[in-house]
């Protein structure tokens, strides 16, 4: 939501008037709905403009995307495409954020452990997930194992990442009250107090990792795994344009999906917070 | 359980000293104390004077430079249930709830779970929050916050209370009213307490014997016993002629 600075209150405040709550549990209110409709209309116009203008292969029109789209659920062929997307993106984002969640946890709680991978950390975690397509390539081809190889990386990164910095945080005087009331081994104190204390940390980075693997995923696919990104770049060699869009649009709207619905167990998991 | 009687603190010849990359810090220097079963004793002194540092000590978050301590006659050796502590920043933990934060210790103990319900539920009442047992921490008041801080140091049953500066994040109101009922708490718990403030009536109001730490570094400068049965009324001219010589002995003494 944008924040502006309101000069006559002297305080920064919501961009709009009175709210009220829906049931879905988000402030709604008629003027934004209002400007959030007028503003997607806008866009479609100047899209529609332009599309009448220039020849479909170069930017097809709203009216002709829908009709792709719309072509793709009736066949199945959109589903059918998704799902070989879900089956790298599945596993590899699965396998990336517990991976990189158990060395965050590792590097953040062990000074030995830091010590030792922090230079190889150092090099390796700065170089881009497609990067090592080639090797995803020459090692596991260009199948679904290679493609979720490199979702594995992007999550892997992104998870320690956050895990890391969580655990490294994670409360000195917290861990002191736990000693007080008996806990005395490591085990118990990164059970009972250091990772539940990282949690939004963690959570923050498995969100991020689910978000950002869609890119990788798509990534992967245009240099040939089967998927929703192998038809965006197909249909477009093919100059169906409108077939690509369609596709992009299936994964905006994935997404959304699944952004939608880890912030959903975010909150859940953390209501505890101020 | 433990039986229901305190035990024997004994510091004897404690220092402390830090050793920072700006230099060495000398927190405590030769401080001896002994405070019987059973005994409220508080230890009065200013800011950055150690008496933080001596009750770290005695619950073994940290360790002596020199000198010597026991509780029951056991050395001190790192930090244990036996030794309840209550933190002036109350330090629950956000993510539990308050019947969970008060069974932390209870669950470290082995309790089986419903055993464990019923130490909860006897700790929730003695602090009078049974109706906030599922509450977060993020919704109670620092007041209450420091009833759970309690309960939880003393749902383990502790042979002894350390409490560092409990009372000094909270209004006037609600210091008093919590300062009523620790004495409450003590007088039927018979928990040896040893109580760390600035507050020259809280001191008063509250112990049998007052201990007096200043300079830099800390030693004991002064230990004076309160006789006057409670609860004490701070408005007798006993009570006001107290706390005026133990301002003037800390002043005396200087930092």
């Amino acid at each position: 939501m944008a924040t502006e600075f309101d000069p006559v209150t002297g305080s920064s405040r919501s961009h709009s008037e009175p709210t009220t709550t829906g049931a879905l549990g988000r402030r709604w209110n008629l003027t934004r709905v209002w400007r959030g409709f007028a503003g997607t209309a806008g866009f479609l116009g100047v899209w529609w403009l332009v599309g009448r203008e220039v020849p479909s292969y170069l930017l097809p029109t709203p009216d002709e995307v829908i009709g792709a789209l719309w072509t793709e659920v009736m066949s199945g062929q959109l589903f059918i495409h998704l799902g070989e997307s879900l089956l790298h993106y599945v596993p590899g984002v699965t396998i990336g954020v517990v991976a990189g969640g158990l060395l965050g946890v590792g590097m953040g709680w062990s000074q030995f452990i830091d010590d030792v991978l922090t230079p190889v950390v150092r090099v390796l975690r700065p170089i881009p997930p497609l990067a090592w397509i080639v090797f995803a390539i020459i090692w596991l081809g260009l199948g679904h194992t290679g493609a979720a190889f490199i979702v594995f990386i992007g999550a892997f990164w992104i998870t320690f990442y956050n895990a890391y910095e969580g655990v490294e945080n994670a409360s000195r005087d917290l861990m002191e009250v736990a000693a007080t009331l008996g806990i005395d081994s490591d085990r118990r104190l990164l059970r009972r107090v250091v990772i539940p204390d990282a949690l939004p940390a963690i959570l923050t980075g498995v969100r991020t990792s689910i978000g950002q693997c869609w890119m990788m995923v798509i990534a992967a696919e245009l240099f040939g795994a089967p998927g929703v990104g192998y038809e965006i770049i197909t249909s477009a060699n093919n100059l169906a344009m409108a077939r690509s869009i369609a596709y992009m649009l299936t994964i905006s709207a994935v997404f959304l999906l699944s952004d939608w619905a880890v912030r959903r167990v975010r909150v859940h998991l953390l209501d505890w917070q101020p | 359980m433990r039986d229901d009687t305190g035990a024997e603190i004994s510091v004897s010849g404690v220092s402390k000293r830090y050793d920072g990359e700006s230099g060495t810090t000398i927190a405590l220097r030769d401080v001896s104390l002994t405070i019987s079963p059973g005994e409220f004793v508080t230890v009065l002194g200013p800011s950055g004077c150690g008496k933080t540092t001596l009750l770290r000590l005695v619950s073994g978050l940290e360790s002596p430079t020199s000198g010597d301590i026991t509780v029951a006659g056991d050395p001190v050796e790192g930090p244990d249930p036996s030794r309840g502590t209550v933190f002036q920043a109350y330090h629950l933990f956000p993510w539990l709830s308050v019947q969970e934060n008060i069974g932390f210790g209870l669950v470290e103990l082995g309790m089986p779970d419903a055993e464990r319900r019923d130490r909860v539920q006897e700790m929730l009442n003695l602090v009078g929050l049974s109706e906030f047992a599922t509450a977060y921490p993020k919704e109670l008041s620092g007041g209450m916050k420091q009833r759970v801080g309690l309960a939880r140091a003393l749902a383990v049953d502790p042979d002894i209370l350390l409490l560092d500066e409990p009372f000094g994040s909270v209004d006037m109101q609600t210091r008093r009213r919590l300062q009523r009922e620790l004495l409450d708490i003590w007088r039927d718990t018979n928990k040896t307490v040893l109580f760390v403030t600035h507050d020259i009536e809280e001191a008063v109001a509250l112990s049998d014997r007052i201990v007096v730490l200043s300079g830099t570094p800390g030693s004991v400068r002064d230990t004076t016993v309160v006789e006057q049965s409670r609860p004490r009324d701070r408005s007798e001219q006993w009570f006001v002629d107290r706390v005026e010589g133990l301002f003037h002995r800390i002043e005396q003494n200087g930092l």
